[in-house]
């Protein structure tokens, strides 16, 4: 048995360090932690970077990446004989296609890249050689004290907020961030003080602060440009989180692709060292698996377990890392921190236009600068479209918050994009990835290919999701192929499944699966015939 | 403390869940990843009931009552759940019973039938992959399986063994061994209580099978004990009424005393003595020429006894003694002491399990 449930904190780390799961490592890592191996093998095989060793470049085939040309790439890659395989988002759909190769990830990889490259170890980007790349954002012309992050300023390590925060003291913090309205900025839109309140209020003393940086919600990519540009609000943020709700030990747990976000995050917290004394920063690797940016899922993985969702309620805020009070937050939620805590609630509400604060979109797919733009919450598709410069063609549907929240079409471009709006909407604002799309995208085969994301994610735990998924995609591929196997039936099936994935799953991935086939059969029925059966 | 299940007002007691107070009260909830002897893991999903007040169906198994919680499960919300639930499971299975059902019996398709679940949905197709394993026992069939996770559950948490795994993700996702090896090459005891917790055979035995036995829903049940150990505990013979030939033992269901439905390799699978030709049916004494015949029972136990009775008369009592086994239960080690001690007046006796 192991010695103490931290001790199997590190056994992916450990598979990672002894090169992913090939015969004989989880027998290793078993024998020293003392986790038996079954378990060993079953957590690191649920990690697609630990589980497939063999394979070195990875394409991405999110949504955006197809669009900029993935499939060309992978052709070359596969045609050249490589160890490759396709990916899920690896959150740089600003710069498609993304590849990574081991655990780098270049940008703007072309079919001309692979060619050139003297086997899959030499693949570079001739369009972005560097692996410390970021991305666009703006707007550029923003007045500084309308923006609650603001990725354009320099960094600063003077540790301000904290100290702030330390004159304020615990209670006057977290009125300061229930003045704010923040909204949990990874998806959920869940009001951030109720969460603070919750840890504060356990009788447990042993608590936790997480940092989810698992950010991979296909057409996202805003936490991987706060921790390359502005990860002195990250650290900072997280310090005065941990101040206020009294804990002694921050994890940061970020996704094994970000390689130069986590070399960031390291160098700030080395830099904040004389105001963070006293708190422990453990920064954590994700191995692949877009789940894990589920709070729970993410919490498992944490304790070196398979990714799958606990059952909730209890909330992590009662019952979270290894059963302790924690408090976990978005990268983007926490950015937000330190501005609440030195310039006020006040202030930080009235950034935002229908909902509190500024807002970091993400916008990619048919936009003539796709990036990273911090605006007023609120704001529209054309508004933000405009920051991005513009539309490339004619818009014709647009998914505004990642793949989990389906497709509208043009008709809602004047929609304010915020938690309420696009709720009402049938969507969701999510994490805010906007994914473009004109007039000459196959709608049916973005559909698709969100379907099989979802497939390919699912951690399995729970049948209406993991079948769901997979009968979801079967059922738009066979119409695709035209192989159509009756009439009514078939659509009423997809209708019921849909339905039950939301109504039955244990978790948001689930429930939220269905959208990019439901929107597009109720937004666009000319997609899949009058009658998609 | 009380709730209210489906109109009815019924008392609990703190750290019940709703699945164990309707199931009190005779109501039935249909689960598929529950076994009373884990911890609950609202898995499976076919246990999800209404609660008033509550946006999202609870997992009823998982889901604890609490004082004046209004629970419904025969809603038409928790109706059409179960139904499309169902129908997926099955367009995720072997389709149709008889097909399915060649070892171990499926829940499923009797699950699917009660709820009303359509049974044409298009099937899938089949993604899980299993694995060579030359264990003589337990045979795992990756196509069966809906990864509700109960074999792992209760290699874990019942035998504290941990031999198998959920592996993989999504719908591959499936029940492994460390780098897919034979359950002989891992920590596995062969109880086979991975065959007798899961709900759709996908765990089954391995013998009836390539024996071509028939399936387990026509064998009869002859409830016995197990005679390889004292602790008595109570075991299914499963009997092919064709030949009356023992095709595989089941352990009772959970909480049947003694075993509350655990058995061990032993009890489970070494069964074949009963049929073995080198097995002694009837008793045998030397004859005059040094070699064993057949004989009653009565002849051999007088010549036994005469044999005791006459080292006691030529070296006293004292140069016997008696061991009994530990495949004897309780009652016959108290005989073969009262045998040693009142019958032949030694005190020299033993049992092999004493130290």
């Amino acid at each position: 048995m192991a010695r103490h449930p931290k001790d199997r904190a590190h056994i992916l780390e450990r598979v990672q360090a002894l090169g992913g799961l090939t015969p004989g490592v989880a027998q290793q890592v078993a024998r020293e932690t003392g986790v038996p191996e079954a378990e060993v093998y079953g957590a690191a095989s649920f990690f697609h970077l630990l589980a497939s060793p063999d394979t070195k470049v990875r394409v991405c085939t999110g949504l955006s990446c197809q669009l900029g040309g993935a499939s060309g790439v992978l052709a070359a890659a596969r045609a050249a004989g490589w160890p490759v395989e396709e990916v899920s988002c690896l959150a740089a759909c600003d710069r498609p296609p993304a590849v990574m190769r081991e655990r780098d990830v270049f940008v703007e990889v072309t079919a001309e890249d692979v060619a050139r490259a003297d086997g899959w170890a030499s693949l570079t980007s001739r369009a972005e050689p560097s692996l410390d790349w970021t991305g666009a954002v703006g707007p550029v012309d923003a007045d500084p004290d309308t923006l609650a992050m603001n990725l354009l300023a320099p960094p600063r390590y003077d540790g301000a907020a904290l100290a702030r925060s330390l004159e304020l003291g615990a209670e006057a913090i977290v009125d300061r961030i229930e003045a704010s309205g923040l909204q949990g900025r990874g998806g959920a839109g869940f009001p951030a003080h109720i969460k603070w309140r919750g840890v504060r209020q356990q009788a447990e003393t042993a608590r936790y602060v997480v940092l989810n940086a698992d950010e991979g919600e296909p057409g996202t990519f805003k936490d991987r440009e706060v921790m390359l540009r502005r990860p002195d609000l990250v650290v900072e943020g997280l310090a005065i989180a941990a101040r206020a709700v009294g804990a002694d030990d921050v994890y940061l747990y970020v996704r094994g692709e970000f390689g130069a976000p986590w070399r960031a995050l390291e160098a700030a917290i080395e830099r904040l060292a004389g105001p963070l004394d006293g708190l422990r920063f453990h920064l954590h690797a994700g191995h692949g698996a877009y789940i894990c940016g589920e709070e729970t899922a993410l919490l498992e993985a944490l304790e070196g377990k398979r990714g799958m969702p606990r059952l909730k309620p209890p909330f992590p805020t009662e019952h979270g890392l290894w059963g302790a009070p924690t408090l976990i937050h978005n990268v983007e939620t926490i950015a937000c921190v330190p501005g609440i805590v030195e310039r006020g609630g006040d202030w930080f509400r009235a950034l935002g236009r229908t909902e509190p604060g500024s807002k970091l979109y993400c916008v990619s797919g048919h936009v003539a600068r796709p990036g990273t733009y911090e605006l007023p919450l609120g704001v529209s598709l054309d508004e933000l479209v405009e920051a991005a410069g513009g539309y490339v063609g004619t818009l014709r549907a647009f998914s505004p918050g990642g793949a989990s929240s389906g497709f509208l079409p043009a008709s809602e471009r004047g929609t304010p994009l915020d938690f309420k709006h696009l709720a009402k909407a049938g969507s969701m604002l999510g994490s805010a990835g906007v994914v473009v799309l004109n007039d000459e995208a196959d709608l049916g085969f973005a559909v698709r290919e969100q379907l099989r994301f979802f497939e390919v994610e699912s951690c399995g735990q729970c049948a209406p999701c993991r079948i769901g998924t997979r009968f979801l995609r079967e059922a738009v591929d066979q119409y695709r192929d035209q192989h159509r196997d009756g009439g009514k039936p078939r659509l009423r099936q997809v209708a019921e499944a849909a339905w039950e994935m939301n109504e039955g799953s244990i978790c948001g991935l689930g429930q939220a699966a269905p959208l990019p086939l439901t929107t597009v059969l109720d937004n666009f029925p000319e997609v899949f015939g009058a009658d998609p059966d | 403390m009380r709730i209210q299940i489906d109109g009815r007002d019924v008392e609990f007691e703190p750290g019940e869940t709703i699945l164990e107070v309707a199931r009190r009260e005779g109501l039935e909830i249909p689960t598929l990843c529950h076994d009373p002897r884990l911890d609950p893991a609202g898995a499976c999903r076919t246990c999800l009931v209404e609660v008033d007040g509550w946006r999202r169906m609870p997992p009823s198994c998982a889901t604890k009552a609490q004082d004046g919680m209004v629970v419904r499960t025969r809603t038409e919300r928790v109706g059409r759940h179960q139904r499309a639930l169902l129908a997926l499971y099955l367009a995720d299975h072997v389709q149709g019973a008889d097909a399915c059902e060649t070892g171990a019996p499926c829940e499923l398709h009797a699950m699917a039938a009660k709820v009303g679940a359509p049974t044409d949905w298009t099937p899938l197709e089949p993604v899980r992959v299993g694995r060579d394993d030359p264990n003589p026992y337990i045979e795992f069939r990756a196509d069966r399986c809906i990864a509700c996770a109960r074999c792992t559950r209760y290699c874990a948490e019942v035998e504290a063994v941990t031999a198998i795994s959920l592996v993989g993700r999504g719908s591959k996702t499936t029940i492994g061994t460390v780098d897919a090896s034979s359950l002989l090459d891992t920590s596995c005891e062969l109880c086979g209580g991975c065959i007798d917790t899961c709900p759709t055979g996908a765990m089954t035995e391995k013998r009836p099978l390539l024996q071509l036995a028939p399936p387990e829903r026509q064998l009869e049940k002859v409830r016995t004990t197990c005679n390889y150990c004292g602790v008595g505990c109570q075991l299914d013979l499963n009997v092919d009424p064709a030949t009356k030939k023992i095709v595989k033992i089941t352990s009772p269901p959970v909480g049947t005393p003694p075993n509350d439905g655990n058995l061990c390799v032993k009890g489970r699978f070494a069964y074949e003595f009963v049929e073995h030709p080198d097995r002694l049916t009837t008793p045998l004494v030397r004859g005059e020429d040094g070699a064993l015949r057949e004989a009653s029972w009565d002849e051999a136990l007088d010549r036994a006894a005469r044999g005791l009775m006459g080292v006691k008369e030529r070296y006293g009592a004292d140069a016997l003694g008696f061991v009994s086994s530990s495949r004897c239960t309780m009652e016959e080690n108290y005989l073969v002491q009262k045998l040693s001690r009142a019958a032949f007046g030694t005190n020299n006796c033993h049992q092999c399990a004493a130290t």
